[in-house]
């Protein structure tokens, strides 16, 4: 028999009892759906953080943190430390180990490493438009995230200018939608020092920023120069020397692909801890990888249920069947022949369900993605949920192929093994 | 005499064992030669369908030897004693085994399909032979729309579309009424004496097992009588028998009158027996007698 007529063949097969195909090829169309949607949607956001990457052009940043034991951080997971003043001094207020001022010193002195910056927090009070209005500062964004902004107007404010971007939803503290028409535009931010007064510093508008899925971009952002002369505001106004400690510290990279590796090798030397931009959003795309993947484990569970199904129907099919079986063995099939029409039987219904199954899951994906990224996810610059990846379906085809022939195995073994003469009697 | 075709020697298939054991054959020696047509007959139980069975190569004896054109079938793989079948064997049975959801002619190109020919010569060889059997114009119906000769005929196709050497037939006419059974009978004797197809029927029929050239009684696993030549039954009792479309008849049952199949464009064939034969009309086939019947045997045996 010729591998066409045994796929013909097989494909007849399963058009007889039609309601029972119907059925079997739904369960595997419900994983092979489910599949394609995890997977998508993991490929999707992927995508979104690969273009946030990608949009970051040439990234010469690295943070620099203490490199101490993380596990020794942890509270009570480990026994009485004796006093050490110095240390002491060092640990902030989450206990974590934090960035003296000396250490920034020393990181300044690794080769290859310039701009060395402590990354402060800073709690301005208000932003007053040339205007007089005063609007709440909640919260602002690090000069650092500066490498992740996405601009929908203007430029990224510049390292040492008393500059600042604000997001898209600020600007109707003017009264329009056109971005380009904010820039330039001075505003005054307000903060309180130490002795609870409130300090001013003038700064000029110079982009406005989209919010991404991290949360850049949604706040203003200072420019570094902006955001230490608030940061000095913010802790003068009192006699007494403060003792300065910082999370992290941001510094450029002179050629980054080169020196990535010394430079790490040299910090790590001097008890630091360096993460690129790309590292640290290869934690995020480990964790989306992760999900996806125990989304995906769902899906290969409703396949296996499914693979079930493809067992019985073929049972039933071989137990009906078997008359005809045993004539076509009689007629000279061979056992294998047997097995591979029957095996075949089980890869088309997975071909079926495949097939219907994927093409459902890519139409609502895409559709889903659309409807949601046009419609409530809107402020979300260049957010992708969900991404056709050709190689995935390619492999989500295959893998349900594979599952469908191995549950097609049993019954068409079976199948193989029918005696012509049992089959053919007719008592 | 023509070379053996199958041959066995102290053929025995035992069934079961300890208590339930059961000596379905007791050591059968024989052969069948090319172009004869041997009745195997016997009660039930008396091993007939067995021995059928051991020698279309469907089952492997217990022990003893059977062999195909000299050569013991033991010594071949199994799936070249499927080839085998496939290639040298035809099989028509008492239930019909066609496949319902498939149309008459997708039924008898099976054994082409297995064989691995191609569709369209699959298609071609498939009209060729439901035409020599009046049923061209049945090719395109489901089988289940079929009458119950009908249904024989089209699994007599399905025997015939590999062109066998041996055409195995287990009670052919048990599922049918006389009339149609008869018509089935000229059919198979037909063939038999028109292209030298060997012939093994198992039956349990005295009047179709008269029609064979040898008969092999059977009973309790043993062969108990092996008559031959003698064709026992009246040949009057077919007399004019036609199919049921009437117009055409293939191989009509009496013994010399072979080549009234003068219409049929499948069977354009000289009639076997030579121009003394000739377009006799049916009632002529009266004549039929024993020596007649060793004459088509021999002329099985030329064509072969």
């Amino acid at each position: 028999m010729r591998a066409v007529d045994i796929a013909g063949t097989a494909l007849g097969n399963t058009m007889r009892s039609k309601t029972r195909t119907f059925l079997t090829v739904i369960a595997i169309v419900i994983g092979a759906f489910t599949l394609t949607l995890t997977s998508g949607l993991g490929a999707g956001i992927n995508k979104y953080v690969d273009t946030m990457v990608s949009g970051f052009g040439e990234i010469d940043q690295i943070s620099i943190m203490p490199g101490a034991d993380a596990t020794a951080q942890m509270p009570g997971s480990s026994g009485p430390v004796a006093y050490d003043p110095a240390e002491a001094q060092a640990t902030g207020e989450f206990g974590m180990t934090m960035l003296t001022d000396e250490d920034i010193e020393t990181i300044a002195q690794v080769e290859h490493l310039s701009n060395v910056e402590p990354v402060v927090f800073v709690a301005a009070e208000y932003l007053e438009t040339a205007d007089g209005d005063q609007f709440t500062l909640q919260s602002m964004d690090l000069p650092a995230n500066a490498a992740a902004l996405e601009l929908a107007a203007g430029v990224k404010p510049a390292r040492d200018a008393m500059e600042i971007t604000i997001p898209e939803t600020w600007l109707e503290i003017y009264g329009t939608e056109d971005p380009e028409a904010v820039l330039g535009e001075t505003v005054t931010l307000g903060i309180k020092d130490l002795a609870q007064q409130v300090q001013t510093v003038d700064a000029e508008i110079v982009g406005v920023s989209q919010a991404a899925i991290s949360g850049v971009g949604a706040s203003p952002m200072p420019s570094s120069a902006l955001n230490e002369e608030l940061y000095g505001l913010q802790t003068s106004g009192l006699e007494v020397e403060q003792p300065q400690a910082y999370v992290q510290a941001v510094a450029d990279v002179e050629d980054m692909a080169a020196n990535e590796q010394s430079v790490k090798a040299a910090l790590s030397e001097e008890g630091f801890m360096a993460m690129t931009v790309e590292d640290q959003l290869g934690v995020i795309t480990g964790i989306i990888d992760t999900v996806t993947w125990v989304l995906n484990g769902f899906a290969l569970i409703a396949l296996l249920a499914a693979s079930f199904g493809i067992v019985n129907t073929l049972l039933m099919s071989v137990q009906e069947r078997t008359r005809e079986i045993g004539l076509m063995k009689a007629l000279g099939m061979s056992g294998g022949k047997v097995f591979g029409l029957f095996s075949m039987e089980a890869v088309m219904l997975g071909i079926m369900g495949s097939v219907i199954g994927v093409g459902l899951g890519v139409v609502v994906g895409l559709t889903g993605n659309a409807a949601l990224v046009s419609g409530p996810l809107s402020g979300v610059a260049g957010l992708s949920l969900f991404a056709v990846d050709p190689m995935a379906i390619v492999l989500i085809v295959l893998l349900i192929l594979v599952i469908a022939f191995l549950a097609g195995t049993m019954p068409a073994a079976r199948a193989a093994k029918k005696d012509p003469i049992e089959a053919l009697r007719y008592e | 005499m023509s070379a053996a075709v199958l041959e066995t020697e102290n053929l025995v298939k035992v069934y079961g064992r300890g208590e339930s054991r059961f000596d379905a054959l007791k050591g059968l020696t024989f052969e069948i030669r090319q172009g004869e047509s041997v009745a195997i007959v016997g009660k039930s139980g008396s091993g007939k369908s067995t021995l059928m069975h051991l020698l279309a190569l469907l089952d492997e004896p217990t022990a003893g030897v059977v062999a195909m054109n000299g050569r013991p079938v033991s010594q071949l793989k199994p799936a070249q004693v499927s080839e085998l079948r496939n290639d040298t064997f035809g099989f028509v049975f008492q239930q019909f085994f066609l496949n319902a959801s498939q149309t008459v002619l997708e039924n008898v190109i099976l054994p082409l399909k297995i064989a691995g020919v191609g569709t369209a010569e699959r298609k071609r060889r498939g009209m060729e032979v439901l035409e020599q059997l009046d049923m061209a114009d049945k090719a395109g119906n489901r089988a289940t729309d079929l009458s119950g000769g009908q249904k024989q005929r089209a699994c007599i196709a399905r025997a015939l579309i590999n062109e066998p050497s041996v055409l195995f037939a287990d009670e052919p006419t048990g599922n049918l009424d006389t009339a149609t059974g008869e018509v089935v009978e000229d059919i198979l004797f037909g063939l038999h004496r028109d292209r030298g197809i060997t012939l093994v029927i198992v039956t349990h029929d005295d009047d179709l097992a008269a029609r064979c050239q040898r008969r092999l009684l059977m009973q309790d696993g043993m062969i108990v009588a092996d008559e031959s030549g003698e064709a026992v039954r009246s040949a009057g009792a077919s007399v004019g028998q036609t199919s049921r479309e009437g117009s055409r008849r293939v191989g009509g049952h009496g013994k010399h009158a072979a080549p009234v199949v003068v219409d049929g464009p499948g069977l354009d064939e000289p009639g076997p027996d030579g121009p003394e034969a000739g377009p006799t009309a049916p009632g002529a086939a009266t004549a039929g007698a024993a020596g007649q019947v060793e004459n088509a045997g021999t002329t099985g045996e030329e064509r072969a």
